[in-house]
């Protein structure tokens, strides 16, 4: 893909949850480059979390076009968004990201049960998906064997996050999304965490989608966005509307 | 591609639940053991049963029902209410459809043990199971009067062998006071082991057990009239011992075909009332007066089954709620809502098949353990054998049941990710 290409692309974007229900989501045009690190932010219920349904293709727009890695994702099936949401995006929630039952390392090649795509990437970055999976956890300094052999639950707060961080990266998807995913960290330890997480974006190149309401963050990212300059919808609807 | 990874995930996820899922589990495989236990011994006491008596066209006796006539002559279940006169039984015999007749004394016991008077023709004639005849294990058939050959668990409960002496006594019981003591029989031979009420059975010579009676008299035991008012069975052969009486014939035909007119010529026998059976028919009606206490049980046993099942389905449904975070992980990761659901039906299905593994295994562990038991106890010898197409079939009920049950979790689940997405609510 040309670097000039943008990853994502929105044009007349609308939203609603029903045909009938009010518009959450309006947005104008909204364009994102390769390897951008966008820092989203905006207040609670004004529709952000709604708005990266979109990009992943959990839900689809009623009106405009969305382009995700130039595919009009809007465009496609349920079952191809979901092969599509395997293959390019890595997800980081704001909490409890892991799934109880799975080691760490189980829960970082999670994706590549799902993305033959990523699996390939990730076999070819570390020889098996289970070594690449220590790899990033050791870049994201998650590798002791002491934290390897415990069971998700527990660790802490900040040591779920990266291992979020590293199932999010495993496979090299062009577009990782975080949303939120610091806002259970102290100040020192959100620091560490977008630390680690911009120096394995850069390494492959990849655009980083990143939603906080909490503005202290923006002047690390390369570009912000106010949410609530970008959505034609005034927020208190939003809020009043979402589900 | 994805399988795989939910199958793993079904089952991990299982095992982080492993209480829950182990209840699950034994719930669904005592239902199982407990539905296919009753069928195999339905179905072994049928057969057993059925096995018992083979080659014979019909079973005669002094009047009575069917049942109750083949339940004392062939199984020694009760006991006769009447004996038939021995001219009758002469009579009969020289029918020129009989091929050969075998008459049975019954009444005495040998410590619990049921004593049959009968002649050799018992030896030559008698068949179970499908055409085998008794077999001696040791020793050899009846020599004289005084010979007893004894069933394969007489011998081995009282560690007789051949060559050592019995009484025997007067009456069912264990244990009696009128002892024939003054007659001893001999052990002649032991016979190998049936699977029926013979293995169970004392059989002596009906000379011998005339023998026995006459020397009773002889020890002035007993006004004739007495034994009567008393009930003892062998009033007959004491009144009159030549021609002396028995309690029942078993008959074979030469032709099968003349079974039915034969029946009806016995049961209109002029000289005493007499009943004469097919041991097929008889059985069947057995069959009915016990079928609606199969049905019973069978019925109960499938309640079990669903309320195994149902058990499953209440520890997959309340795990739901608590679940809807992790499906949205899930989903995030690249999960369709078809593998969300197949997670679901996943567990569904190896928790039902891990029950009915473990079910039928208790099944054959307890069929081995209880083997000896059943056998000793019941007379009941349960093979070993693989399980049948009909028992294929319940199991496959079973497994379909449990799929069926795991639709329900597994649709809430797909309904509910299809409309949460990938928004983590707590």
């Amino acid at each position: 893909m040309p670097i000039q290409a943008p990853v994502i692309e929105l044009s007349n974007v609308r939203f609603s949850w029903a045909a009938a229900s009010p518009v959450v989501v309006d947005i104008e045009t909204l364009r994102v480059a390769n390897a951008e690190r966008i820092f989203l932010h905006g207040p609670s219920g004004s529709g952000k979390s709604t708005l990266l349904g979109l990009l992943a293709g959990v839900v689809t727009p009623r009106e405009g076009t969305l382009r995700v890695l130039g595919r009009d994702v809007g465009a496609l099936g349920g079952a191809a968004r979901d092969r599509f949401r395997a293959d390019h995006i890595g997800f980081i929630f704001q909490m409890f990201n892991l799934i109880p039952y799975l080691s760490v390392v189980e829960n970082v090649c999670l994706p590549c049960g799902f993305s033959a795509r990523r699996r390939s990437h990730a076999t070819l970055a570390g020889g098996t998906v289970e070594a690449e999976a220590v790899r990033l956890l050791d870049h994201l300094e998650m590798a002791d064997a002491d934290v390897l052999r415990r069971p998700v639950t527990d660790l802490s707060v900040g040591q779920q996050q990266r291992v979020a961080a590293a199932r999010a990266l495993i496979g090299a998807p062009e577009l990782v999304i975080a949303d939120e995913p610091t806002s259970a960290l102290d100040a020192d330890r959100r620091s560490i965490f977008l630390d680690l997480l911009f120096r394995e974006c850069a390494r492959d190149r990849t655009t980083l989608i990143f939603v906080s309401h909490d503005a202290s963050l923006s002047p690390r990212f390369d570009r912000e966005i106010p949410f609530a300059q970008i959505n034609r919808v005034p927020s208190p609807a939003v809020a009043e509307n979402a589900r | 591609m994805s399988q795989p990874v939910i199958l793993a995930l079904a089952v991990k996820s299982l095992r982080n639940r492993k209480f829950t899922a182990a209840l699950t589990v034994l719930s669904i495989a005592l239902a199982v053991l407990l539905l296919l236990g009753v069928e195999r011994i339905r179905h072994e006491s049928r057969e057993s049963f059925a096995a018992t008596i083979s080659g014979t066209d019909l079973i005669v006796g002094a009047r009575s029902s069917p049942v109750h006539l083949l339940l004392y002559s062939v199984f020694h279940i009760g006991n006769a209410t009447n004996n038939l006169r021995w001219d009758s039984y002469r009579a009969i015999a020289a029918q020129p459809e009989v091929a050969w007749t075998i008459p049975l004394s019954l009444g005495d016991s040998h410590r619990g043990y049921r004593v049959l008077a009968t002649t050799p023709d018992y030896f030559d004639h008698f068949r179970f199971a499908r055409d085998r005849r008794l077999v001696l294990a040791q020793g050899k058939g009846f020599g004289d009067e005084r010979d007893a050959i004894l069933g394969a668990d007489v011998a081995d409960a009282l560690k007789y062998r051949p060559g050592d002496p019995i009484v025997i006594a007067h009456g069912a019981g264990d244990v009696s006071f009128s002892l024939h003591e003054h007659h001893p029989f001999k052990v002649a031979g032991i016979l190998a082991r049936t699977g029926t009420p013979v293995d169970r059975t004392v059989h002596v010579s009906l000379a011998g057990l005339d023998a026995v009676h006459e020397n009773t008299d002889q020890g002035g035991a007993a006004d004739p009239l007495a034994a009567v008012v008393r009930g003892d069975r062998h009033a007959g052969a004491m009144l009159a011992s030549t021609p002396r009486a028995i309690t029942a014939f078993l008959v074979g035909l030469k032709s099968r075909s003349s079974a039915l007119s034969m029946q009806r010529r016995v049961n209109e026998f002029s000289a005493e009332p007499l009943s004469a059976v097919l041991p097929g028919v008889a059985l069947q009606e057995v069959w009915e007066i016990t079928g609606a206490v199969e049905k019973t049980l069978f019925a109960v046993s499938g309640l079990v089954v669903i309320v195994g099942l149902a058990g499953m389905l209440v520890a997959l449904l309340t795990s739901l709620s608590e679940r809807r975070r992790e499906m949205a992980i899930l989903r995030s990761v690249g999960a369709r809502p078809v593998h969300v659901f197949a997670l679901i039906l996943g567990e569904a299905a190896f928790l039902t098949a891990a029950g009915i593994i473990l079910g039928v295994a208790a099944l054959y562990i307890g069929l081995l353990a209880g083997q000896p038991w059943l056998e000793s106890r019941l007379g009941l010898f349960i093979a070993l054998s693989w399980p049948s197409v009909y028992e294929v079939g319940l199991i496959v009920v079973v497994a379909a049941a449990g799929l069926l049950i795991g639709l329900i979790p597994a649709y809430r689940i797909y309904r509910y990710s299809l409309a949460d997405g990938m928004t983590l609510r707590i």
